[in-house]
């Protein structure tokens, strides 16, 4: 089943078009994985992958990223993966061709959401059982997807800020360093004065034992 | 002469500078040399100045008299300069700055450095204008006029030395404001001319002659507007070079036409230096910074003169200025808005044309860009500074809005950023200040907010670095095109859902054959895009869905006749797009009025109807357009009469105006919550309780249409008014899963709403869909006191999604003058604002309390109010029943309230549509309001092109609102009553026959039909006449008012007679006795 459907741009993860199915017996509350996705779309850059499916509990994202436009789907976890990239592969096909041109142009956000009309449609062929069994060509077409990567969507999502909390660290660190050697110099500094002082009281006692005893 | 010359200049009119410019002119003449001279006559001026300026403002314009206190309010800035203090030292510094200052206008940014004198005094006096009404400024009064004569002398030098000048001024104010920097540029400028320029600029080439009203000018303007320069601008022209001074200082707008000469130089500099950050826009914010400028300007030139009269005026103070005003006010210079009117003597109150809401007393720059109030009205447009205030004015206190109106002109911006305050959320609006060029100041909350750097980049004007000049700045009613941050989700498609009553009773009335032909002509108009769907639900006492889907060869009806557990019969297909299934649906709506015609089933479940439309929408969101025309029978949400006709008229108190379940209600908030607005038709001849029905439009945001007596054969004017408003209704405008919030300034609060919604959280409307027609009205208190502001604005936003999927924002934004004097109050009293909202509390009364309690309060309203204006703002006690003309219809407007069928008591009415009037007082916007409660009546018979409006090539008579009394009508005449909804045509026994063969074509009295609702198409001029001016009078609202036409045997003829409001029926009184009542009370 695929619960949401999202298409933005790579480049500021704008949305360009949606489908959101809200599936009323499951209950499910989408907005969650829709914030998830939202976020995702921002995460992205020309760096990601190109195909790569994330887990994310009993769901899972499987994106393509084509010419600057990332295509989103998320289903369950359990839905075949031939057949999430092989509806993927038919929306990008369609979307680049109607809309492909003006897809750096624009500045709104759901400029294609008329789009949705065609993700629907396709979508029912690639859910529907019986319209299934007509799509085994695309099953043969898409063996390479066993190589397509799999990550965990919390690691995607949190990899920003696990860096930057390695980096809060490192200067916490360099600043604490910083602090124990100034502490070190002063306390040396302090040691040295209270032995040349501990010298001379010696030698003022000598003195004076000398002087008194002596003479 | 000082207090005509101040009126004068309050009015801005040219004709009152005669008195000020007269003497002004020769003064002027010497101008150079003279200056001192001319103070000393001044002075005297300045003198009576400080009394005069209060009365001439409010001379000018009824509520002109607020303009000082306007212009302080334009400047939000001053409340954080806080130059109160400021004021006398204020009057003294404009001659000195006034030179510098056109050179320094651009201070306004520096801000800080003092040396500036020229700029900083200038603002500061403008402050003390405005923001320092505690200053008490009359101390000012006296002392200032000697210390801007000697400015202006300083002023020749300033030139040359402004330096030196600025330099005493700088220690005495605090005016941080200007930098020296600037002296330093203007003086390379060529100080002097520079100055002339400046002023020249401002008033323009032709002012030269005007001398005299120069003087008179600028003061006043300064005088009123305090910060904003734009009220200067359009002084200047007027004054001569001296004029030009206080013109200048108005700013850059005014700088580029006029100056011939010199001016160009230091005006462009002005614009392109100093002024960047301080743009007209903006004025507002900055105002300080322009009005330093403004009064350099003049300075320099001159005019020394018009300088110091608006000084003195504004070194009054705000505060000291409106308690003397209001004295002199009742003595001799009453604003037209509190001229008294003895209610008991004047009869014909009515104005000629349409009655105008007052304009609030802002500065004109500001005024310029206000809230349309079609759009954003409040009852009072003057605020009173404290509750205690308010509470003695004993006037209502709202906002009513009109959020949604169909616009002819709308800026929309697209921006990635949309510019908010960071605290309040407030949206950045032509009312904030911009302390420099990085900087703005929230109106709302006070906050000091960075301008983002996109926000230095106008789209506009392609420039850079002039914030203040884009739209969002300009504009107090713009849209924006909302990023992804304002979606939880995708934005929905447009949805529709028709659900049809399809028992006996609903097929007997013939109304599936209107719907289904109105819906088969407009299919292609529904707003949407391609994604547009469109659903079928019938029910009687079975539900009915119909299976679209695309590849079917007709539509398949699946019943579900289990209405104790609703269910969706099949998961997808019921609501299908209408683009792919047109052809399916058009079978459908085609075959739909035959399908159900041999029914037998009497019973209707609407409660189950209900459930299964929200089922099936809840996924998405959308509109459900729900056609009832009985009481509901069957399943949950079942209804039983509780009207008893016998009751009617004679019933002490109305019973069951509130809801007999809460399965409406409780069904609408779960509505609301998955974004589906419900719209009710109710076409019935009997009682529907549509007390209990019209909740589930109410709190889903839906509207309500009702048609009593519906029927096809028996009531065509019904079925001809019910075609035209389903046009209307299915092409209009729509936003849907839409939420509305109204912000204010700190210190007043808002704590009632009216109209179709649910509050979400404390000021959050939630309005599943919005459309155009739909109004909406607010109660607000005054939680602390505004002493410290000049004004306080109001920013209403509404963010929807369009019909083709856009997130869009529309937010409006008004600004209003506060005032801390009662007279005031009363003079910016809106009486059909005012009347509005008092008709939405009552309708709350009645549900909640009874009819009578909401009655009794409303009259104690008009009485209480009356009372406190006899014996708050009254100096003198006369006798009679005396009103603010600005309230002069107040009782008039009470007592057709009284007499409205929502609370009529005495005559017969039938609870609908009792109940429907109350909805529709709530609901509908102000203007469709006010002719309900208070129709207009036309005598037609005599329509002549005399004073005709012109409207896209046709000419359309403009008749005299008449009376609503038998007494008008004449038995000669024909008469055309436009009650809104309806419009009644009464033809006299006697009536001219010329009217009867060339309008009606008809040969004599006796052949006009009982029932008539159509103006024949003759070719007369008489019959074209007519029509233009009923069409005009149709097409100026949404809905379509039925036209009757009657005569004495008419069946029609007691309701037209209901509407004569000012005469006594058997069970009312007459006006006449009212006011009576009224005068009895207050006198107490």
């Amino acid at each position: 089943m695929i619960l949401l459907t999202m298409i933005a741009r790579v480049a500021d993860g704008l949305p360009l078009a949606a489908s959101m199915q809200e599936d009323e017996q499951s209950g499910r509350d989408l907005q969650h994985y829709q914030s998830q996705a939202k976020q995702l779309c921002r995460k992205l850059n020309a760096q990601s992958p190109n195909r790569c499916t994330l887990e994310a509990g009993v769901m899972s994202f499987h994106y393509v990223i084509e010419h600057g436009v990332c295509y989103l789907a998320l289903c369950e976890a359990v839905f075949p993966k031939k057949l999430v990239f092989g509806y993927l592969e038919v929306l990008q096909t369609e979307f680049n061709e109607q809309h492909g041109k003006k897809v750096p142009t624009v500045s709104r956000p759901y400029s294609f959401i008329e789009f949705d009309v065609y993700i629907q449609k396709t979508k029912k062929n690639y859910i529907d059982s019986r319209a299934r069994r007509n799509l085994g060509s695309i099953n043969t077409e898409l063996q390479d997807v066993q190589r397509i990567m799999v990550a965990n969507i919390e690691e995607v999502l949190q990899r920003g800020e696990a860096l930057s909390a390695l980096d809060t660290k490192a200067s916490d660190l360099s600043s604490l360093s910083k602090k124990y050697r100034s502490d070190a110099k002063y306390l040396n500094t302090r040691s040295i004065y209270a032995k040349i002082a501990a010298g001379a009281v010696f030698f003022i006692t000598l003195i004076v034992y000398m002087r008194f005893w002596w003479i | 002469m000082s207090n005509t010359d101040f009126s004068s200049q309050n009015g801005a009119g040219g004709p009152p500078y005669a008195n000020g410019p007269s003497q002004n002119p020769v003064a002027l003449q010497p101008p150079g040399p003279g200056y001192m001279a001319h103070q000393t006559p001044y002075n005297p001026m300045q003198a009576k100045g400080p009394m005069p300026p209060g009365p001439g403002l409010y001379n000018s314009g009824p509520y002109q008299p607020i303009p000082p206190v306007s212009s302080n309010q334009a400047l939000p800035g001053q409340p954080m300069l806080k130059r109160p203090p400021m004021g006398p030292q204020h009057s003294m510094t404009p001659p000195q700055s006034a030179s510098p200052n056109p050179g320094s206008r651009i201070p306004p940014a520096h801000a800080t450095p003092p040396p500036v004198s020229a700029n900083n005094y200038q603002h500061a006096p403008a402050w003390q204008y405005g923001g320092t009404p505690p200053m008490g400024a009359p101390p000012s009064m006296g002392a200032p006029p000697p210390m801007a004569m000697p400015p202006l002398r300083p002023v020749g030098n300033h030139m040359t030395s402004s330096p030196s000048l600025a330099t005493p001024q700088a220690s005495s104010a605090e005016y941080r404001a200007t930098p020296p920097v600037f002296h330093n540029a203007m003086q390379p400028l060529g100080p002097p001319t520079s100055l002339q320029g400046y002023t020249q600029q401002g008033s323009a080439p032709l002012l030269m002659n005007p001398m005299a009203a120069p003087h008179s000018y600028q003061p006043v303007m300064r005088a009123p507007y305090g910060g904003p320069p734009p009220s200067v601008r359009p002084t200047p022209p007027t004054t001569g070079p001296p004029m030009g001074n206080a013109s200048p200082p108005l700013g850059p707008k005014t700088d580029a036409g006029p100056l011939p000469p010199q001016q160009p130089g230091p005006p462009t500099r002005h614009m392109g230096l100093s002024y960047p950050s301080l743009p007209p826009g903006y004025q507002n914010t900055s105002a300080p910074p322009n009005a330093a400028t403004m009064q350099h300007p003049v300075q320099p030139s001159t005019q020394p003169y018009s300088h110091p009269p608006p000084y003195q005026q504004l070194s009054a103070g705000p505060a000291q200025l409106s308690p003397s005003l209001s004295g002199l006010s009742l003595q001799s210079q009453t604003p037209e808005a509190l001229r008294v009117v003895n209610l008991l003597q004047e009869r014909n109150l009515l104005p000629l044309g349409p009655v105008t809401p007052p304009t609030p007393c802002l500065p004109q720059d500001l005024q310029k860009i206000n809230c349309h109030p079609e759009v954003f009205r409040s009852t009072l447009t003057s605020i009173p500074q404290t509750q205690s205030l308010l509470n003695k004015a004993k006037l209502p206190l709202g906002l009513l809005l009109h959020p949604f109106k169909d616009l002819s002109q709308l800026p929309v911006v697209t921006s990635s950023t949309i510019v908010r305050c960071r605290s309040c959320r407030t949206y950045i609006n032509p009312f904030v200040t911009f302390l420099d060029q990085r900087r703005w100041k929230c109106n709302l909350c006070y906050r000091v907010n960075d301008v983002p750097e996109e926000f230095m980049y106008n789209p506009v004007s392609r420039s850079y670095g002039e914030p203040h000049k884009r739209p969002e700045v300009q504009n107090a009613t713009l849209e924006f095109i909302a990023p992804s941050e304002y979606m939880l989700r995708p934005p929905q498609p447009a949805v529709y859902l028709i659900v049809l009553d399809v028992s006996h009773n609903a097929v007997e009335t013939g109304y599936l054959d209107v719907v289904c032909q109105s819906l088969l002509e407009n299919i292609n108009a529904l707003p949407g895009d391609s994604r547009t769907k469109i659903g079928f639900i019938t029910f009687d006492s079975t539900i009915h869905f119909y299976n679209l889907q695309e590849g079917l060869s007709q539509p398949q009806m699946l019943i579900v006749s289990d209405i104790e557990d609703i269910f969706l019969p099949t998961p997808d297909s019921l609501l299908v797009n209408l683009n792919e299934c047109k052809e399916l649906v058009q079978d459908l709506l085609r075959s739909l009025p035959q399908m159900f015609g041999k029914t037998m089933e009497t019973q209707c479940a609407l409660g189950p109807a209900l459930q299964a439309a929200f089922k099936l929408l809840s996924a998405t969101g959308g509109r459900v357009s729900v056609f009832q025309t009985q009481l509901p029978s069957l399943g949950v949400g079942a209804l039983k009469s509780r009207e008893d006709p016998n009751q009617r008229a004679s019933a002490k108190d109305i019973q069951h105006l509130s809801p007999a379940t809460d399965f409406y209600k409780k069904l609408a908030l779960d509505c609301s919550g998955q974004q589906v607005a419900v719209d009710l038709f109710l076409l019935s001849s009997q009682y529907c309780d549509l007390a209990s029905l019209g909740c589930i439009s109410r709190y889903s945001a839906g509207s309500v249409y009702y048609y009593p007596s519906y029927h096809q054969q028996h009531n065509p004017a019904g079925v001809e008014c019910f075609q035209k408003d389903l046009k209307r209704y299915l092409t209009r405008k729509i936003g849907f899963e839409a939420v509305m919030r109204i912000r204010c300034s700190k210190g007043l609060s808002i704590h009632t709403f009216h109209g179709n919604f649910f509050v979400r959280s404390t000021d959050l409307l939630s309005l599943p869909n919005v459309n155009p027609d739909a109004g909406f009205a607010v109660q607000m208190s005054i939680e602390e006191n505004l002493v410290d502001m000049q004004s306080v604005s109001f920013q209403a936003a509404l963010l929807y999604t369009s019909s083709k999927g856009e997130r869009r924002i529309r937010v409006h934004t008004m600004c209003l003058p506060v005032v801390n004097s009662l007279s005031d109050i009363f003079a910016g009293a809106d009486v059909q604002a005012i009347t509005c909202l008092l008709a939405s509390m009552a309708v709350d009364r009645s549900v909640t309390a009874s009819l009578s309690d909401a009655r009794d309060a409303m009259t104690n309203a008009s009485i209480d109010s009356l009372t406190s204006f006899r014996t708050s703002v009254l100096t003198i006690q006369q006798p009679g029943l005396l009103a603010p003309a600005c309230l002069r219809l107040f009782p008039l407007y009470i007592l057709a309230l009284l007499k409205q069928k929502a609370f009529r008591t005495g005559t017969s009415t039938r609870l609908d549509d009792r109940v429907f009037a109350m909805c529709q007082l709530k609901y509908q916007p102000l203007a469709y309001v006010m002719l309900m409660i208070h129709p207009a009546l036309y005598r037609v018979d005599d329509l002549t092109d005399e004073g005709a409006l012109n409207v896209s090539e046709r000419t359309i008579p403009q008749p005299r609102v008449q009376q609503l009394s038998v007494e008008k009508l004449s038995r000669d005449g024909a008469f055309l009553m436009d009650a809104g909804s309806v419009i009644y045509l009464w033809i006299g026994r006697n009536c001219n026959p010329n009217f009867l063969t060339q309008v009606l074509g008809l040969p004599n009295y006796a052949a006009v039909p009982l029932n008539m609702n159509m103006l024949p198409e003759l070719d007369t001029a008489e019959s074209q006449r007519t029509r233009a001016f009923v069409g005009w009078l149709r097409e100026q609202r949404p809905f379509f008012p039925i036209l009757h036409v009657i005569r004495d045997e008419s069946p029609l003829k007691a309701s037209f007679l209901q509407n004569m409001i000012e005469d006594r029926t058997e069970s009312a009184l007459s006006y006449y006795e009212f006011l009576l009542h009224i005068q009895q009370q207050v006198s107490k």
